[in-house]
């Protein structure tokens, strides 16, 4: 796979990251990543204390709280490394989401208390948003705050929250004004999962699965210290981080991944040199350097002083209509080596997880905002329409 | 060599090309002044190549030495997007592009000064004449004495119907270049579909002597090759770039059902596709010329291919919609997007087919 960043200093960089994963992270979890396979809590975290130990587990966040202080260009360059080598994908929601928010919009004993448990790994955060009748239209979230002395009593139910049964935390979109504007009206709040009323129920999704979860909260009691800055400003904090690492959301290092992947299986089918196959890894690899090329001229522009706007949506579409489509033609490679159940032991590899992945992956196009939601705000705010 | 992509923002020089490039287009090319220098002969040197010289872009990407402005893809890149967006109809990319890169590569400096002043000062037209990848031989060259002769037609041979000269890729013990004054070959000159002056030209029985064939041409006609490649690119930037604007344009002036048909949500969808295109046929344009400028050959070549790949499916992508949302209108000849619809079918048919480069990725992967 063509990789464009390299020049010298890239280049430096790059092995820096490779020999650093090559040495610490674990064989087994490497092995369950390089076939596609779900991964444990415990590989997510093994992984999460090696990058702490250096200093890395927070690429985007500031020095001051804890980043390695790298460029975009280079956590560009790291993200793609770790994938190549076969690092599990961190989740997002601690040192993405409410960390940057925290960061950003946190009181300084939010951030004191919060940020240095992000960073070790003692706390695993998830992310209260969607909500049973509000998806794409989030604004219109119902679980509602109500003011009590020294704080609020939340109720409601939030819903396609990842990793729930590993978090201790979840931060919440809660409607704090239910007179005004559906989006001036919405806070952020911080919530102890072991706090009274907060209860679980996991999803079971059709690749078998549990990832993601629905939550109901039945009068939470939240202290005001748990309130993310100003009430009735979450929707705009929200949207703050929607923009955050917004060069990021193209995943290029996860698609180059996958391609690499797709390539093993055209070999072990004996389709290495078949012409309808070779024709679609080319035609999807070069989807893949236009969105690298596009990512790194948007990086540009940024660096030169432009800031980034709405166009990075581009990026989100391109980026999982290319992931999508390796999973597809990973399961026309496959042929029937993708049908026996995943419990039934008659997988075999590399086509173990072949089947799953396309049904699994079907999400990327549905969630951080839909793909026709990000079409909709790139005509609204890119084309004026 | 390591590749340096940086997607580095143009140059002063190249921005001030590309806004005298604007200029000279609104003042230069409306679609009533184009339509009356289509009803010239094919045959006459295009109205504004002279006027072209004198703004330095005949030679913008050609070395110093030679009488060029010495500029990088990079750097020639917005002038050509504005050339091929404004549908000019002097053909620059194949004879300054392609030929006069030939020409600077291939003869000794000076005589490569000598033989290029004529054509960068707005004189003349010289074109390239090989296969349909600029590269491979086209005619074929028997030694006889006191030379060479050849013998072969070539039926498309872009921007020849009105050239002097046309230097001719052999296959004497490898690649070689005669140059064939045209007047000693049998021209008939004709327009391509989108307007653009070209030649089927019979090269039977015309004698060539020693003194105007070059040996070792292989590096030279590859550049070429590639200068040609890269500017049809940067026109098709330009173009994709254009028809998205006037479509956009149409869609929030237009009216049915009572409102702009750009507030219906399947048209928002789509112009948002198609501006996901416009965006990566810049990038990937964009990543063609740095690669260029750079790049090991092999390294270059690949996404020289890959970039033309791209950018043909974007194109064919907004050429669609671009006439679907100009509804009847987008059918006829009056509106610019239809001639820019038929630049862009010229420019993805030439350089290669799909196939062919998405083999060429392939293989070298």
């Amino acid at each position: 796979m063509t990789d464009l960043l390299i020049t010298p200093e890239d280049d430096a960089f790059r092995k820096q990251i490779r020999d650093f994963a090559a040495r610490e992270l674990d064989p087994d979890t490497r092995a369950k990543v390089a076939r596609g396979a779900p991964l444990s809590r415990e590989d997510f975290l093994g992984w999460h204390l090696s990058l702490h130990a250096v200093g890395w587990v927070a690429p985007s966040w500031p020095t001051e709280h804890g980043g390695p202080g790298w460029t975009a260009r280079q956590r560009m360059i790291a993200d793609e490394e770790f994938f190549r080598q076969h690092c599990p994908p961190m989740p997002g929601f601690g040192l993405k989401m409410i960390g940057p928010i925290l960061i950003r919009f946190g009181s300084a004993d939010q951030q004191a208390r919060f940020l240095p448990r992000i960073l070790s790994g003692e706390d695993w955060w998830c992310q209260g948003f969607s909500e049973p009748g509000a998806g794409s239209d989030l604004a219109s979230l119902r679980t509602r705050a109500t003011r009590i002395d020294g704080g609020w009593i939340v109720s409601g139910s939030k819903t396609w929250t990842t990793y729930a049964q590993y978090a201790n935390w979840i931060f919440c979109l809660v409607r704090t004004d239910p007179q005004v504007k559906k989006q001036q009206g919405i806070s952020i709040m911080l919530i102890d999962m072991a706090t009274p009323g907060v209860s679980r129920r996991p999803i079971r999704l059709m690749d078998g699965t549990e990832e993601v979860n629905e939550i109901f909260l039945d009068d939470v009691f939240v202290p005001d210290a748990l309130v993310v800055g100003e009430v009735n400003m979450g929707w705009t904090y929200a949207k703050a981080l929607l923009e955050h690492e917004r060069l990021g959301i193209g995943g290029v290092g996860r698609s180059k991944h996958l391609l690499e992947r797709v390539r093993g299986m055209a070999r072990a089918a004996g389709l290495d040199d078949d012409h309808e196959t070779r024709s679609r890894l080319a035609a999807l690899e070069i989807d893949i350097i236009a969105v690298e090329a596009t990512t790194l001229r948007l990086l540009a522009a940024a660096e030169a002083g432009r800031p980034l706007g709405a166009e990075t949506s581009l990026l989100k579409i391109r980026g999982t209509e290319i992931q999508q489509a390796l999973t597809e033609l990973a399961l026309d490679i496959a042929g029937q080596s993708a049908l026996p159940a995943a419990e039934s032991g008659c997988l075999e590899p590399p086509f173990e997880n072949v089947a799953y992945q396309f049904l699994n992956w079907r999400k990327l196009s549905i969630y951080g905002g839909s793909n026709e939601i990000q079409r909709s705000i790139l005509a609204a705010q890119v084309l004026g329409l | 060599m390591t590749m340096q992509i940086r997607f580095e923002m143009p140059s002063d020089e190249a921005l001030l090309l590309k806004d005298m490039a604007e200029r000279f287009v609104a003042d230069h090319y409306s679609l009533a002044q184009r339509s009356r220098m289509l009803a010239a002969p094919a045959t006459e040197l295009p109205a504004h190549w002279p006027r072209m010289a004198d703004l330095g872009w005949l030679g913008a990407a050609l070395p110093e030495a030679c009488g060029g402005l010495g500029l990088s893809p990079q750097q020639v890149l917005p002038l050509i997007e504005v050339l091929g967006a404004g549908l000019v109809l002097e053909p620059v990319t194949p004879a300054t592009l392609q030929c006069a890169t030939v020409i600077a590569r291939l003869l000794p400096e000076d005589r490569a000064s000598d033989v290029l002043a004529p054509i960068l000062a707005g004189q003349q037209i010289e074109v390239l004449v090989a296969g349909p990848d600029g590269m491979e031989p086209a005619v074929s060259a028997r030694p006889v004495p006191g030379g060479w002769e050849l013998s072969g037609t070539v039926r498309l041979v872009p921007g020849g119907a009105a050239a002097a000269a046309f230097w001719v890729a052999v296959d004497i013990d490898g690649a070689a270049v005669l140059r064939v004054p045209a007047a000693e070959a049998e021209v008939t000159a004709y327009r391509l579909l989108d307007g653009q002056a070209a030649a089927s030209v019979c090269f039977d029985g015309v004698l060539c002597p020693p003194d105007a064939c070059w040996t070792g041409a292989r590096a030279a006609l590859d550049a070429g090759a590639e200068m040609a490649l890269f500017g049809a690119l940067a026109e098709t930037s330009g173009l994709v770039a254009a028809l998205l604007r006037a479509t956009l344009d149409h869609v929030k002036l237009r009216e049915q059902f009572g409102r702009p048909i750009g507030r219906f949500q399947t048209v928002q969808h789509r112009l948002a596709d198609m501006y996901i295109c416009r965006e990566e046929v810049r990038s990937m344009v964009q990543l063609a010329a740095e690669a260029m400028a750079g790049e090991a050959s092999d390294k270059r070549r690949r996404l020289l291919s890959a970039a033309k790949v791209k950018t043909g499916d974007c194109a064919r992508a907004v050429v669609r919609d671009a006439i679907q949302f100009h509804g009847g209108m987008g059918m006829t000849d009056e509106l610019a997007v239809g001639h820019m619809v038929k630049r862009l079918l010229v420019l993805g048919q030439a350089g290669g087919t799909r196939a062919g480069h998405l083999t060429a990725f392939s293989a070298a992967s």
